[in-house]
């Protein structure tokens, strides 16, 4: 036949989270333009594991012509990194995060999740138990045990080598930035991991805001973003997360959200989409998600004023949820750009994910590993001291590579740099 | 596309076929330019195709031609020349050499170093088997990819797979301006040439080196000399005969010098090619003067390509001193006869790593190997 | 199956094979959605060694076999039906740069646009630029002898490749042609390009580079009817100037890059615009520039400008190279399509490519090289719905048979493959198609490479004539 004609197919699988957003499947052309841009498909170099590939089993699964119990079809959905990488090289527009997220969700119905992304998930939605995490891993810290063990092999020494890469490279001095607030109100969305392990991040967010003139104001009561759950297919978990947050930010009142995780911006900007079947939520979860910003994008649009001379060689590696998600490339190198004395060089990849993407680096070590290493080689070329990163999971997973490599470069998220050039000159 | 063939196609299918019946071999014949040239052929019936002539095909529009096969490349020039077109291929060669000819023996000249070779050139084609069928590759059309390619499988086959008897080429306009300058060049003038050639941006349309005795020959210059020639509207042509200037003193010569550097050999000379990689061009000059020193003759070289023709009299000259000759200039590099003594040609080593599928080819194309056999060697 | 499985897991691991049905689900297509194809099993060498072992291990068990490399195709070339896909995007080593003589030798796995990425620090590139260039590889290129907008001055793939190692079907390593000076001998390099696969397996190409133009002047002219358009494009042509790439995207096309994320800022109520690079050396070129402008203009153009920089420049052929898949968000399938006609016949055949698509009711987008004439009618459809889909498959058709009318081929850089077999037979004789059965049966006597593709089997004589191949081929 002509190949123009086919046979017409039900969905095999009604009412699944899948069918709900499968139409975001026939977009796909089968170009590939998406293979190159894809960190999976270029290091395990099976098309399985691209989106194109994904994307026809997401079909077959519509389709009814592979069953959601399929082991192959569960290996390479687990394997994608969801850095989304691909939505950008797409031209065709396929909705490729959220078709990802629909298809874990409906795996995750028929066989669950490896227990320790379970348990993690179950954690993080546990306001007590995350405190107790994070107090956890900030007295392994502070006693040097990370420091200590950051060397051994296996998934221990990974993960305390993730925790020591926490500590910021960058000294400065508190100073305290007094704001005129003419940029606006801003609320922070403090975060599970950012104030948990990065809180010296967290207070520079709020000073540099305030020394570029927005005035911050707390948003209590917000909880984890839901974005870990969501991407691991647990969007009902997600979903309660995210009213507890629309909430919070309601209550604030701030004109503005800032978020410098930029796994969690990217999915408070898409809470509409995340709540878009819950009447009563799905107007205000858009509400909130419309006043969401990166803090990059916040000091950006005010300049950012320049700071003193910092002379630290840089590369900057774009997080894929801030430059694939949320589409952002230029704010954070305007950061930086206020960094006086601070060199930027180029990093040959930046756009590739470092293959943290969440708790992948957990789930799934190997590939992790494996992507992480083109990553660390690429970092080594570039000649940096310091790779500016604006995500936590990207900061730890970057930072442990260079730690376990041997490596003289730290990870720092911008915001820390632009802070310490804004201490040493005492601004304002 | 149906099947155009008209008489003379027919007739010629006929009797390749009772040729083939007959197991007789057949030479073809066209202008008969090329006759003596490539390896000798056997004892064989001539097989004419110089009637087939005529312009079957020209859009100017579409800067499309076609072409019997027997027509000469005066008769395709003239006609384009009205429309400020041309086919831009000047093989070496009086200007009654056939399209055909041209295209069997892939035959080129100084233009191929912007141009390329006939294989760049040609569109479509019609041949005829060695078992009488009638063929038509390729198309009218200046992008194409539609089945095999039988069109780059017959240009350069020296009429081995069927004698062609209709081509389609792709034609150019004519450039605004287009100026020919010789420059007299001294110490390593085909590294220099190559060298500069490389590096200029303004890319001629042609850069022949001359050796001093084709140099003096053409009248153009003592020494060694290039002739460069610039195409392109005016502003271009002005820039890039600024930068020949750097190269050496230059001068303006006539644009015919072209056709006279293509009629400079007579058809008793030894014409070869040797060719390596361009930038190896100084070596292969080189080589290439040490020849005409010893068999008399000249050399001219397309920097560009890095290829060396070497054209050395016959008349009267020692079999074994120009054997030895050619063994020392063949050394190591790729060596292409075009016309030399018959016993001359097993002097050329040939590398071809391909002669099994070579074959093959032929084959399968003419079954009773009747079409100029061993003209191009076993 | 599984006897050939072991020995071929021997060679390249046992996780470089696939068999199950879930993990060849992803080889079934090709950048041709529409045609869906299962093989008997995958296998992906990753080296040079591996991939000769493999085809030499094809060949001992007479296995027929299917070479892809990314699998962007858009002929169906490289689908294999119900026997081995060879994949070889995993050999993707550029082996040497030679800066000198302006090539490169690579490995068939190269992405086509990477090569061009490594050579731009020595001021060079690749020039065939196929619209899938940043997916496609060199291997494929070579297949399909591939061309895109800027071979209109450069050349297609055949002008740019210098030598190939290659593996016939029967497990012999060949070079064809020669990557240091001329070969006397049949062209059996340029018989290989652009055979689809049917004549072996490309090991590495030494393939020529070009210099980068030490200028570029990229322009925008904005038509209010397509017929202006194709007639500044014939002015422009018959001016003697070479333009690096003379692209027309219809109405219908600029609304749908306009919708996509590569919005290039084209005029969205244009009824065609013409795209137009002039590239070269700066002198003279802006003497050019003039010369288009007014050329167009001329035409009726409503407005003709210049890109003010290389990031306005980029934008623009972004929206170009990514229009196929920017139509893929106007309906939910698409067919691509791919003609060539002779330049002064374009207005006419895109009229009646026009009337075509009015008749039977179906959304046609025109996006192509009308500086060499090569049409591309895309047509947006639903293939859940049968009766659009019939229609779509008898304009398509009628498409094909005007460019054939009109002096014209049935593919300027797609290929046969699957998709145009059936065309085969209106466009070349039946001695021709003959001629190249006989071609294919010198490099691959037993047809085992890239089997059922480029010409219908009925043409080929032994088919006709003797049952047993036939039942064969049915088997």
């Amino acid at each position: 036949m002509s190949g123009v004609t086919r046979a017409a197919a039900a969905c095999a699988l009604p009412g699944t989270p899948l069918a709900a957003v499968s139409a975001g499947i026939d977009a796909c052309v089968h170009c590939g333009f998406c293979l190159q841009a894809c960190p999976t498909y270029l290091t395990l170099e099976d098309e399985n594991d691209s989106p194109r590939g994904r994307i026809v089993l997401m079909r077959a699964l519509v389709e009814g012509t592979l069953p959601p119990t399929d082991a192959d079809v569960r290996t390479h959905i687990d394997r994608c990194l969801g850095c989304r990488a691909c939505e950008t090289a797409c031209p065709s527009g396929v909705p490729y995060g959220q078709l990802l997220e629909g298809t874990r969700a409906t795996l995750a119905r028929v066989s669950p999740n490896p227990w320790i992304a379970r348990f993690i998930l179950f954690v993080f939605a546990r306001r007590p138990l995350l405190w107790l995490a994070m107090m956890g891993g900030r007295v392994t810290r502070a006693l040097r045990v990370s420091a200590l063990l950051s060397r051994i092999p296996g998934r221990v020494g990974f993960a305390m080598a993730m925790l020591e890469a926490t500590r910021s490279p960058v000294q400065r001095a508190d100073y305290i930035a007094s704001s005129d607030g003419t940029r606006g109100s801003v609320a922070l969305l403090t975060g599970c991991v950012m104030e948990g392990l990065f809180a010296d991040t967290n207070r520079a967010t709020a000073r540099t805001l305030e020394a570029n003139g927005y005035r911050t104001q707390p948003a209590p009561g917000q909880r984890c973003c839901g974005a870990l759950h969501a991407h691991a297919g647990d969007l009902d978990t997600a979903r309660v997360l995210a009213r507890a947050n629309v909430a919070a930010f309601e209550r604030a009142g701030a004109e503005l959200v800032a978020v410098n995780a930029s796994g969690c911006g990217a999915m408070m900007k898409e809470y509409g989409e995340l709540l878009a079947d819950d009447p009563e939520w799905h107007e205000r979860a858009k509400q909130v998600a419309s006043r969401v910003r990166d803090v990059t994008e916040l000091l950006a649009a005010a300049g950012p004023q320049p700071g003193a001379p910092l002379p630290l060689a840089v590369a900057y590696d774009a997080p894929c949820h801030l430059l694939h998600a949320q589409r952002l490339s230029e704010p954070p190198l305007r950061v930086l750009g206020a960094v006086t004395g601070l060199e930027l060089l180029p990093l040959e990849g930046s756009e590739h994910c470092c293959g943290s993407a969440g708790i992948y680096n957990l789930i799934e070590p190997e590939t992790s590993a494996r992507v992480l290493d083109v990553k660390l080689e690429n970092i080594a070329r570039s000649g940096a001291s310091i790779v500016a990163t604006g995500n936590p999971g990207c900061l730890m997973q970057i930072g442990a590579g260079l730690l376990r490599t041997g490596s003289r470069a730290r990870v720092a998220h911008p915001v820390d740099l632009l802070d310490a050039s804004y201490s040493r000159a005492a601004l304002p | 596309m149906t099947s155009v063939t008209h008489e003379g196609v027919e007739h010629i299918a006929d009797t390749i076929r009772a040729a083939r019946a007959r197991n007789e071999p057949l030479r073809i014949v066209g202008a008969g330019t090329w006759l003596d040239a490539g390896h000798p052929c056997a004892d064989a019936t001539r097989l004419d195709v110089s009637s087939l002539t005529g312009i079957t095909r020209y859009e100017p529009g579409d800067l499309v031609l076609s072409a019997r096969a027997g027509t000469s490349l005066a008769d395709i020039a003239a006609a384009t020349r009205e429309h400020g077109q041309w086919l831009a291929l000047d093989p070496l060669g009086s200007a009654d050499g056939t399209i055909g000819a041209t295209v069997a023996t892939g035959s080129c000249g100084p233009l191929a170093s912007a141009f390329g070779t006939p294989r760049d050139h040609l569109l479509g084609c019609e041949f005829v088997t060695g078992s009488g069928d009638v063929v038509r590759g390729g198309g009218q059309v200046v992008k194409n990819v539609a089945g095999f390619d039988l069109v780059r499988l017959v240009t350069g086959a020296w009429g081995t797979l069927g004698p062609i008897t209709e081509v389609t080429v792709r034609l150019r306009a004519r450039p605004e301006v287009d100026r020919t300058l010789a420059v007299a060049l001294d110490a390593e003038p085909a590294e220099t040439l190559w060298r500069w050639l490389r590096e200029s941006e303004l890319t001629p349309l042609a850069a022949e080196l001359l050796s001093p005795s084709l140099a003096a020959a053409l009248a153009v210059g003592n020494g060694t000399v290039a002739l460069i020639r610039l195409g392109g509207n005016e502003t271009f042509v002005r820039a890039a005969s600024d930068a020949v200037g750097t190269l050496g003193v230059a001068h303006e010569v006539p644009s015919s010098v072209w056709d006279r550097l293509a009629r400079a050999e007579s058809a008793a000379a030894l014409a070869v090619r040797v060719s390596a990689l361009p930038s190896h061009a100084e070596s292969l000059w080189q080589r290439a003067l040490e020849l005409i020193a010893v068999t008399g003759g000249y050399a001219h070289a397309t920097c560009a390509r890095g290829v060396v023709r070497c054209v050395a009299p016959t008349e009267g000259a020692d079999i074994d001193m120009l054997r030895t000759a050619l063994l020392r200039l063949a050394d190591g590099v790729s060596i292409v006869g075009e016309r030399m003594p018959a016993h001359l040609w097993p002097a050329l080593p040939s590398a071809r790593s391909t002669r099994d599928l070579e074959a093959r080819v032929r084959t399968a194309f003419d079954p009773a190997h009747i079409l100029n056999s061993g003209v191009l060697g076993a | 199956m599984s006897a050939l499985r072991s020995r071929l897991a021997a060679i390249v691991g046992d996780d470089r094979i696939l068999t199950r049905t879930g993990e060849l689900r992803s080889y079934e297509a090709d950048g041709l959605p529409g045609y869906q194809k299962r093989p008997s099993l995958a296998v992906f060498p990753g080296t040079r060694d591996e991939t000769v072992a493999v085809v030499r291990v094809l060949a001992d068990t007479g296995t027929p076999y299917v070479a892809r490399g990314a699998g962007t195709g858009l002929s169906g070339g490289a689908l294999a039906d119900d026997v081995v896909l060879l994949g070889l995007h995993r050999l993707k080593r550029i082996i040497s740069i030679d800066r000198d003589n302006a090539r490169a030798v690579v490995e068939p796995g190269v992405v086509n646009s990477r090569l061009t990425a490594e050579t731009r620090r020595f001021g060079l590139h690749y020039a065939p630029d196929p619209s899938s260039q940043t997916a496609c590889t060199i291997g494929g290129n070579v297949a399909e002898n591939a061309g895109g907008p800027h071979c209109l001055k450069y050349g297609v793939t055949l002008n740019h490749v210098l030598a190939l190692t290659v593996i016939l079907p029967d497990g012999t390593v060949v070079t064809l042609g020669s990557p240091n000076g001329e070969q006397e001998g049949y062209d059996l390099l340029g018989a290989f390009i652009g055979s689809e696969g049917c004549f072996g397996v490309v090991l590495d190409a030494t393939v020529r580079l070009t210099r980068d133009p030490a200028a570029i002047r990229t322009l925008l002219a904005d038509f209010s009817s397509v017929d202006a358009a194709a007639q500044a494009v014939s002015a422009i042509i018959a001016s003697g100037i070479v333009a690096a790439a003379l692209e027309m995207m219809d109405a219908n096309t600029i609304q749908a890059v306009e919708a996509s994320i590569y919005a290039a800022g084209y005029p969205t109520d244009a009824a065609a615009i013409l795209l137009i690079e002039l590239d070269g050396p700066a002198a003279g070129l802006e003497d050019d520039v003039a010369r288009v402008i007014q050329f167009c203009r001329s035409a009726g153009a409503r407005d003709v400008r210049v890109a003010s920089d290389p990031a306005d420049r980029a934008r623009l052929w972004q929206g170009r190279k990514k229009a196929f898949g920017a139509m893929g968000r106007i309906s939910p399938h698409l067919v691509v399509q791919d003609a060539v006609v002779p330049r002064t016949k374009l207005p006419a055949v895109l009229a009646t490519i026009q009337r075509i698509a009015t008749e039977h009711r179906v959304n046609v987008c025109n996006v192509f090289h009308a500086g060499d004439g090569n049409l591309h009618p895309n047509i947006g459809y639903n293939a859940d719905d049968p009766d659009e889909a019939a229609r779509v498959h008898v304009a398509m058709t009628e498409m094909m048979q005007a460019c054939i009318d009109a002096g014209g081929s049935i593919t300027g850089e797609h290929g046969i493959g699957l998709d145009k077999l059936q065309y085969m037979d209106r466009l070349f004789t039946a001695p021709t198609l003959e001629a190249m059965c006989a071609l294919r049966a010198v490099f691959d006597p037993d047809r085992r490479s890239n089997p059922g593709k480029v010409i219908p089997i009925h043409s080929c004589s032994e088919w006709r004539a003797a049952p047993s191949v036939r039942a064969a081929a049915v088997r």
